[in-house]
């Protein structure tokens, strides 16, 4: 009989350590249990490293630079290209290790998995994407061109949310255009970055290049500060992202990306593949288990067209067959094959989440699936879990539809028309991605024309670009003006020079 | 075991596809007259096995709906495959049992195809090419028997 259940790569709790200039470094700072949120079980200790720790990475980094922007680009393909073979060698053991240490499903993980990968893929051409142009004869014997030059040593600041792939959105491409990086993961999920880090160690990253420095609120202060970092990345919370880190990097002069929290609406036209739309929103507001910036938070079905008798009739439609199949969403350990939902991070953002249900409940909202009613498949400690959730009744003033819950939990809001879905999605602060399932090429158009989101979905649940494109956003999920990925990374991470030349 | 997710239905295909490898491995080993054939299809159950882990890990990324992408899934109970053959099993026996199992593979791939059309559409893809693959190899099972 098949056995669904799949191994653990992770035996014995690990140590996990800092790797600055080459080296694995025991830190002096105090060690932090990592615990799997499905066992509860301690899987490893992550240290809180200290200012100093932090300074002698930057150190490193710094030190490093001079020797690998010499580098050719070719060489630093090379080496962006054996990770890419090693990851794929380690491809399971990877994504076993995320569903360890963050929650997320085999299948989550997997995906995790392929799209960091794939962001090494894209950072592997950097001999192409670094290319300046140039133009001969600007005047008589006089030409000019733009070359793009790597500008020294980045911080990366990863989210608990997506321990393997985020950071990996943007450290290939600083790499790869010859720059030195330091990425402090999310103290809760480490040990993501810290295979990764062993990677680059093992493609012949030189050292100093690639380090990883575990820690929380000291070492991101520390980056902050910094005079020798030229630039940062997170993606983490917006009061965070957008009162801390855009504000300080404006502060220090670095260059920045901050993405940050979203409230995704997903609006549902009466001319939609029922069939096709709702698995694909199960993905959306249950992927993660809701703990993703691209999850679908509220849904709308809009009534475009519709008398009031048939909006009503359509309204329970797809409201009956979302419930149906939130309800039938199988609770519990990632690397059961069998499960769909894994639990939250850890006991404290299942608190928080149901401390948002209960807001929803004291403003009018009704609760038609109440996922506190913990239903684990497997005999789990219930500590991160809940199970799927589902409101009717919300109206678009509501905190439970303006705020991120961060959680498995949706919304349900009514719109007449497409006119009265937009102004209800412009009505919230965020603008990180909303979605249209519609069969009408019309209404789907002047949907991506005029919502004010940064990542649109015409028809589908969870609007995650691919590795070759940005990862926008707007309004409050994003601060900076080049996102992550693609093109618009190397730009972030390299100056434009020009030079213009005439030989007498 | 219930095959809802994509994880889920990729493990059972490659289980099967590992199972019929040595039964067929064994089937060439017992009766020489249908050796050339036997071995053949173990050597595109490894391949067959490759295609399918390669649809699967090649586009799932963290935007695909993999783990609702066969709907309310099926039982595996109902597509397993018993690959144990009783030592005086006379070749025309044998054959009728590798029908059997080709039938069921066949039903799995199709089965599963539909279920994951709107979704996970690289998956659907091959898993139809496989499906028919596994057509073709029944109608060879037929003529080898008859010869």
């Amino acid at each position: 009989m098949l056995n669904s259940f799949l191994d653990e790569p992770i035996k014995e709790p690990i140590t996990v350590k800092n790797y600055v200039g080459g080296e694995w470094v025991n830190s002096k700072g105090e060690l932090v249990d990592v615990i799997n949120p499905t066992t509860q079980k301690v899987i490893a200790r992550v240290p809180i490293s200290t200012k100093d720790e932090l300074n002698i990475a930057v150190e490193e980094a710094q030190k490093a630079f001079s020797s690998w922007r010499s580098t050719t680009p070719v060489a630093r393909a090379r080496c962006i290209s054996r990770m890419v073979g090693i990851m794929e060698e380690r491809f399971e053991e990877l994504s076993r290790i995320q569903t360890m240490e963050h929650g997320k499903t085999i299948d989550e993980s997997r995906g995790e998995t392929r799209r960091g990968i794939e962001n090494l893929e894209v950072a592997a051409s950097i001999p192409s994407l670094m290319m300046g142009y140039n133009l001969e004869d600007i005047a008589t014997g006089i030409d000019e061109y733009l070359i793009r030059q790597p500008l020294g040593v980045f911080g990366i600041i990863g989210p608990f949310n997506f321990p393997f792939m985020v950071p990996l959105w943007f450290a290939p491409y600083a790499v790869a255009t010859g720059n030195c990086i330091i990425v402090k993961p999310s103290s809760e999920v480490p040990i993501s970055q810290t295979k990764i880090v062993e990677i680059a160690e093992e493609a012949g990253i030189p050292p100093g290049v690639w380090n990883v420095v575990h820690g929380g609120r000291n070492v991101v202060g520390e980056m902050l500060d910094h005079p020798l970092i030229q630039g940062i990345c997170f993606v983490g919370s917006t009061p965070v992202g957008r009162d801390v880190i855009y504000k300080r990097c404006g502060e220090t002069g670095k260059r920045v990306i901050s993405q940050c929290g979203a409230k995704n609406f997903v609006l549902v036209m009466p001319d939609a593949n029922l069939e096709r739309t709702i698995p694909a929103c199960m993905t959306s507001f249950y992927g993660n288990a809701g703990q993703r910036c691209l999850s679908g938070a509220n849904l709308i079905p809009v009534g475009e067209g519709l008398s009031d008798a048939e909006y009503s009739v359509f309204y329970r439609k797809v409201a009956d067959n979302f419930v149906k199949a939130a309800s039938k969403i199988r609770v519990g350990y990632g690397l059961d094959e069998t499960i769909q939902m894994g639990p939250l991070r850890d006991n404290a953002k299942k608190n928080r989440v149901v401390s948002y249900i209960e807001k929803g409940l004291e403003g009018g909202a009704k609760l038609v699936l109440d996922g506190r009613q913990v239903n684990l498949e497997g005999d789990w400690p219930q500590d991160a879990f809940l199970n799927p959730s589902v409101f009717e009744d919300v109206k678009p003033d509501m905190e439970i539809s303006q705020e991120e819950i961060f959680g498995p939990v949706a919304s349900i809001l009514k719109a007449k028309s497409l006119d009265e879905a937009i102004n209800i999605i412009h009505s919230n602060p965020f603008g990180n991605a909303a979605s249209i399932f519609t069969s009408n090429g019309k209404l789907a158009r002047e949907f991506q024309y005029k919502v004010n989101c940064g990542n649109i979905g015409i028809n589908i649940g969870v609007v995650a670009p691919m590795a070759f494109f940005p990862f926008s956003g707007s309004k409050d999920s994003f601060f900076g003006s080049l996102h992550g990925q693609g093109r618009e990374s190397v730009h972030f991470f390299t100056e434009s020079k020009v030079v213009i030349q005439r030989w007498l | 075991m219930l095959l809802n997710t994509a994880s889920a239905v990729i493990r059972f295909v490659t289980t099967l596809e590992d199972e019929t490898t040595v039964f067929y491995e064994k089937l060439a080993e017992k009766y020489p007259e249908g050796k050339e054939t036997f071995l053949s299809f173990s050597k595109e159950n490894r391949k067959n096995k490759v295609a399918v882990e390669r649809a699967y890990y090649g586009v799932i990324t963290d935007a695909l709906e993999a783990c609702f992408s066969f709907k309310d899934g099926i039982d595996s109970n109902e597509y397993s495959v018993n690959t144990n053959l009783p030592e005086d099993t006379s070749y025309s026996d044998a054959i009728k049992v590798a029908l059997d199992i080709e039938g069921n593979i066949q039903k799995y791939y199709v089965d599963t195809a539909s279920l994951s059309e709107g979704l996970m559409a690289d998956v659907s893809i091959v898993f139809k090419m496989m499906a028919k693959k596994r057509a073709n190899r029944m109608v060879k099972l037929r003529e080898i028997r008859i010869s």
